[in-house]
């Protein structure tokens, strides 16, 4: 056992529940969609993304990609958020926000199935 | 470049998830701070407000506390940010400015950047393993004759001279070991443009690995290489290095040359001059007795040569258990005595040919004094001394590193030319000063250009379809000016290669076969001219013929016309 890949699997696995979390719910209902998950969901999304830095295999680099496509959106839905808050419907709102963090939720779910995939063709 | 951007990531990680994880704790701390408006209502920050005031904070900047002024909860959090995420933003600054300045990595850099600008090169070039005193000189003869060459050499001083240097093409220069094959695969050896390795090193174990790993990665690659030693040269023509060069045989050579074959030599010297250089000029040394100083390697080479001239010889040497010398006069030769016991006055050259300058032009100015009618001739090592030579005004002053130069010019302009002078060298000395003056007619005293032409499809199509239709063509009709048939172009064909054989300063009235390769040597703009016609029919056409075949319908219904 590694600690290094403890940490790794823990982040990675740790940014998809935290993004499945914010995304589930009503789509348009503000009370299901609280917005300190998605500021967890960002950050456990950015500090996955730095922990991929550096992998050369092709395995780590889609597994970069993937990071970066959900950090992508999540960053979008945050902007939005602060942006338009106070001048948009908020039911309006919410349903442009976990509309984009369930884009990041399939991107964070490819990123963990590569994640296993990897770890079931491993012998030992 | 790739590789090097996933290299800063990797040793930023730290940094970045430290800056990650103190800015989310502050900004979420900050959101959870109650705060209290002017109204006396309590407030709390959006996560956009507080990431906003966390992000002035870490980096110093420090707007002030904004909407509202803080309540003591807030300030309390801030207080605890600053230092939180203060720290570790200088934390990564720090590490970006110390990877930015190490060394590894803006070696890996000028290394990737290099490789892509040899990879970029779409025309021919050479690699030159070494920017030591002989390739700086090939490399300045190089850029003026408009070839590429790019220099591998470890010496970071030496590459720095490089960049002083004047040049038409920017030279590109890596500084790496060139025994490493992965020196010479940045350097472009794979790339299909890459003409030849060129390696002029003093050290033969150098030479000698760049050799061998040359001709492993491009067996057909053109590979000269400097061999000082007799069994590292023979180890070189082992696995077929094409071309082997030994300074000090080349130097007794030359000098023997000089001796009895003066025109060939200065043919040699002239065809592989610097462009612009003109013709040396003529010293012919003296049949007799000569004094050799120093029986080094150098020496060894000149009396051999010397002898096999029939010119006897006296040997001055300090050290002669080292260099095995059996019969000579034991001194150094640059003071009086050891040169009156060599018989001075009744010899009638000297070769001052030790490895030390000063000393060298310390046994001519004494010799001089001893015998005004002497022929001097002195061996200069380092070019840094050049002034002092040109002040003392020997017969000849010959240096090894411009000898060496020449020589692997003769192999890289064509390789046609090389075949040439070594044809040359095997003819007498009239026949060398006839073809010169017969030069000199054509092309002036600077130094021509020299360069070869094949007759086929690809290359000469124009020609080549003259050839097929059944028409004779002989040299002259290529020697035509292609704007005025009535001219001749200022070129002179030195050499004819048909089927293996080669026939030296072929006639004007040879009739050429498909195949043919033919060295011309010539004024640039004879170079230029030439190909302007080789795959042009029509050019070629009014050539052979002095008409001009109108091209266009109408052009050649009025000519009709003109001519019923």
């Amino acid at each position: 056992m590694n600690l290094e890949k403890v940490v790794f699997g823990f982040f990675i696995v740790l940014a998809m529940t935290l993004n499945f979390g914010f995304f589930i719910g009503d789509i348009d209902n503000v009370s299901h969609h609280h917005v300190y998950e998605l500021y967890a969901a960002i950050i456990v999304s950015l500090i996955a993304t730095v922990l991929k830095f550096g992998d050369r295999t092709q395995l780590g680099a889609i597994l970069l990609s993937t990071s970066l496509a959900a950090d992508l959106q999540l960053i979008t839905a945050a902007i939005l958020w602060a942006a338009m808050e106070g001048q948009m419907d908020s039911a309006h709102m919410m349903v442009y926000i976990v509309s984009l963090s369930g884009g990041a939720l399939m991107a964070n779910f490819v990123s963990v199935i590569l994640l296993i995939s990897e770890t079931i063709t491993q012998r030992r | 470049m790739n590789s090097i951007l996933f290299m800063i990531l990797r040793r930023l990680r730290r940094p970045l998830i430290l800056i990650i994880v103190s800015f989310a704790i502050a900004t979420m701390g900050l959101t959870l701070m109650p705060g209290v408006d002017d109204k006396g209502q309590v407030w709390y920050m959006t996560i956009f407000e507080a990431f906003y005031v966390i992000s002035y904070t870490a980096s110093t900047i420090g707007f002030g506390e904004v909407p509202h002024p803080y309540s003591q909860a807030q300030r309390l959090w801030m207080t605890l940010s600053i230092y939180l995420t203060v720290i570790p933003w200088f934390y990564a600054v720090g590490k970006i400015i110390t990877l930015l300045q190490d060394v590894s990595l803006r070696q890996a850099v000028t290394a990737e950047r290099f490789a892509n600008n040899v990879s970029k090169l779409q025309e021919p070039f050479f690699i030159l393993c070494s920017y030591g005193q002989s390739a700086s000189l090939l490399a300045k003869i190089l850029d003026e004759k408009n070839m590429r060459a790019v220099i591998v050499e470890q010496n970071q001083e030496r590459l720095n001279e490089l960049e002083l240097v004047d040049s038409k093409n920017r030279t590109l220069s890596l500084c790496a070991d060139a025994k490493l094959p992965e020196s010479l695969i940045r350097a472009g050896i794979n790339n299909p443009y890459c003409s030849g390795v060129v390696t002029l090193t003093d050290n033969d174990d150098v030479n000698l690995a760049v050799a061998v790993s040359a001709k492993l990665m491009r067996p057909n690659l053109c590979v000269i290489a400097r061999a000082d030693r007799v069994d590292i040269a023979a180890n070189m023509a082992s696995f077929r290095t094409d071309h082997i060069i030994n300074p000090y045989e080349l130097f007794g050579e030359q000098l023997a040359m000089r001796v009895h074959a003066l025109g060939t030599y200065i043919l040699h010297q002239w065809l592989t001059g610097i462009p612009g250089d003109t013709l040396p000029p003529p010293e012919n040394p003296p049949r007799g007795h000569w004094i050799v100083c120093g029986y080094g390697r150098f020496g060894k080479a000149v009396v051999a040569n010397l002898e096999r001239e029939n010119l006897t010889t006296t040997i001055i040497e300090a050290m002669p258990d080292l260099t095995e010398c059996t019969q000579c006069v034991v001194g150094s030769g640059t003071e009086a005595e050891t040169l009156i016991e060599a018989d001075i006055e009744n010899a009638c050259g000297i070769v001052a040919g030790t490895d030390n300058d000063i000393n060298n032009l310390s046994i001519v100015m004494t010799a001089k004094a001893l015998n005004p009618k002497l022929f001097l001739i002195v061996r200069k090592n380092n070019r840094d001394n050049s002034t002092l030579f040109r002040k003392f005004r020997a017969d000849i002053t010959m240096q090894p590193t411009d000898i060496i130069a020449h020589e692997c010019l003769a192999h890289m302009l064509t390789p046609l030319l090389a075949e040439f002078l070594t044809m040359a060298r095997s003819q007498d000395n009239q026949w060398a000063n006839n073809l010169i003056s017969q030069l000199v007619d054509v092309v002036g005293e600077t130094v021509p250009e020299t360069w070869a032409v094949t007759i086929d499809a690809k290359k000469a199509s124009a020609v080549n379809e003259y050839i097929d239709s059944g028409m004779i063509v002989k040299i002259e009709n290529l020697m035509c000016d292609p704007v005025d048939h009535e001219k001749e172009l200022k070129l002179v064909p030195l050499l004819l290669l048909r089927d293996g054989n080669s026939t030296l300063v072929p006639d004007k009235d040879t009739v050429i076969v498909y195949g043919d390769r033919i060295l011309f040597c010539g004024t640039y703009d004879a170079k230029t001219a030439v190909p302007s016609y080789l795959n042009n029919s029509r050019t070629f056409n009014y050539m052979m013929t002095g008409v001009e075949v109108p091209d266009s319908v109408i052009w050649r219904w009025i000519k009709n016309i003109t001519v019923n």
